[in-house]
């Protein structure tokens, strides 16, 4: 069973020179649309990934990756073709978003359940997250008191431990200090390579040839091979060097 | 296809999520203050007074029952206000919902509108406690009053569906908070709200139909202030023009909406 299924999708932008997003400028300009430059960040394609699969992205800056990804989690519309998404995604750079209004326990619930989670799952492993966190007595303070390091730890903390239905990795690996990544590490091995559907995008081979068991290479906006993770990264580096 | 709906509800977290966004939404507006709920009923209580000062006492309207006049029209057409104009940003203040994942944005509008309901059915209820026992009226309550859930229902609908009109336009025109004030402003006083039904007939009678709020407010208060059945044609006009700018909303969203990870 496909967890993604997506067929013939393209991405392109538009990057105007001036902005006309008011209706007043909109009407003043009625004769005089903006011009714009159309930048094809992602050009059709293909593309499948199966229930509990962990699949590479790789492919140099600029390749149209973080498109790509944003367009299979659901976070961006295709501009052509169809996508299907079967479960709760979620795209995660440090960890989940969150309002900066609410307490952390609001935070926490609201997150949870919109990766997908009951709210009877969620009282289970609420001092879990909390814990995970280290913030067992800033629970009902509203975040926007927090420093930026307890954000990014709740933030984490929810991600990791409530996790969506298919887990959208962007070079989670290199952000943070040692202990956070070690961190990282051991949950993404105990819980999600386990279970769960990742999609992996790294500049790290080695991470992608260690958890990957089928890897898309992409060159401008291209999906050049999509298969067997060694061949992938062969073809990478032939075109790097 | 009810077991089929029954399975979706159970194994999916949906309604939860959206309740549970919905009482948050509404701890958020109310709670945060001291006097708390009460802030939901001193605005249509303050309106009153004024109302009442300026059409009652000074111009002499002479409506019968004019504070429940008022009080049953400023109950919807407050709930109107703070569900469109209140939520033309929605998609701006609720972004940390959906940029990173795949949730429906249709769930943020209904929970906005739950939250909103919430205050409805208070306003609702502390007016049939001021009707029946203090406003000294000799029309009693009927059953005919259960008809009020039809007509909120609508007014419900209305609001949803220009809530997901606006903020769709929003992604792509930010001026339209500063228009829909402007359009909320004359549809005041376009609509039957402080007027005589007759002078308001007289004098605007294609408006009753072409404000979609007017058959509402006016509806209302047969079924509620004078144990009268409501004007059917108008109430089937509005529950189509409600249901029609429902669709548009829903277009709207899945066209301009389903931009605002990209625009906003």
């Amino acid at each position: 069973m496909s967890a993604i299924h997506a067929k013939n999708i393209s991405k392109t932008f538009h990057i105007t020179e001036d902005s006309h997003n008011t209706v007043k400028h909109r009407l003043f300009n009625i004769f005089n649309p903006p011009r714009n430059k159309a930048v094809e960040a992602v050009k059709k394609m293909n593309f499948e990934v199966k229930k509990g699969e962990c699949v590479g992205i790789i492919g140099r800056n600029g390749s149209g990756k973080s498109t790509l990804t944003r367009i299979l989690a659901g976070v961006y519309k295709t501009d052509t073709g169809h996508l299907k998404i079967n479960g709760s995604t979620l795209l995660m750079n440090l960890g989940v978003g969150m309002s900066h209004e609410l307490t952390a326990r609001e935070n926490i619930y609201i997150s949870a359940s919109v990766l997908g989670l009951k709210i009877k799952e969620i009282d289970a492993i609420f001092d879990q997250i909390v814990s995970f966190a280290e913030l067992e007595e800033f629970v009902d303070t509203k975040i926007k008191y927090f420093s930026s390091g307890m954000v990014a730890r709740l933030s984490f903390s929810i991600a990791v431990n409530a996790g969506a239905d298919i887990m959208f990795l962007d070079e989670i690996f290199a952000v943070g200090d040692m202990k956070f990544q070690e961190k990282a590490i051991k949950v993404f091995e105990s819980s999600w390579i386990e279970g769960k559907t990742v999609v992996l995008i790294s500049h790290s081979m080695d991470v992608i040839q260690k958890y990957c068991t089928r890897t898309a290479y992409m060159k401008h906006g291209k999906l050049e091979y999509f298969g067997n993770t060694d061949k992938a990264i062969e073809l990478y580096l032939a075109d790097n060097f | 296809m009810i077991k089929l709906m029954n399975d979706w509800f159970r194994q999916s977290n949906k309604l939860e999520r959206i309740w549970l966004m919905a009482k948050i939404e509404f701890k958020l507006r109310y709670y945060e203050n001291k006097l708390g709920l009460l802030w939901a009923l001193i605005k249509p209580l303050s309106e009153i007074l004024i109302y009442y000062v300026a059409f009652e006492v000074i111009m002499k309207q002479g409506i019968p029952n004019f504070v429940s006049f008022l009080f049953i029209a400023l109950i919807c057409w407050n709930f109107f206000v703070e569900s469109t104009s209140g939520t033309i940003q929605i998609l701006k203040t609720k972004k940390y919902l959906y940029e990173y994942t795949n949730m429906n944005k249709m769930e943020i509008y209904l929970s906005t509108i739950l939250s909103n309901c919430i205050g409805l059915v208070f306003n609702s209820v502390i007016f049939l406690v001021y009707y029946t026992f203090i406003s000294g009226t000799e029309i009693p309550i009927t059953s005919k009053a259960l008809l009020m859930i039809p007509i909120f229902l609508n007014l419900i609908l209305l609001s949803l569906a220009l809530s997901l009109i606006l903020s769709s336009i929003y992604v792509v025109a930010k001026d339209i908070a500063q228009i829909w004030t402007v359009v909320i402003g004359v549809g005041f006083w376009l609509s039957p709200i402080l007027f005589k039904l007759d002078t308001f007939m007289q004098a605007l009678p294609s408006l009753a139909y072409l404000n979609p709020i007017s058959g509402i407010i006016i509806n209302i208060r047969k079924v509620a202030l004078y144990n009268e059945w409501p004007d059917w044609t108008m109430f089937g006009f509005n529950y189509i023009y409600a249901i029609l700018l429902l669709l548009a909303g829903a277009l709207l969203l899945n066209k301009l909406g389903a931009k605002a990870s990209e625009y906003l």
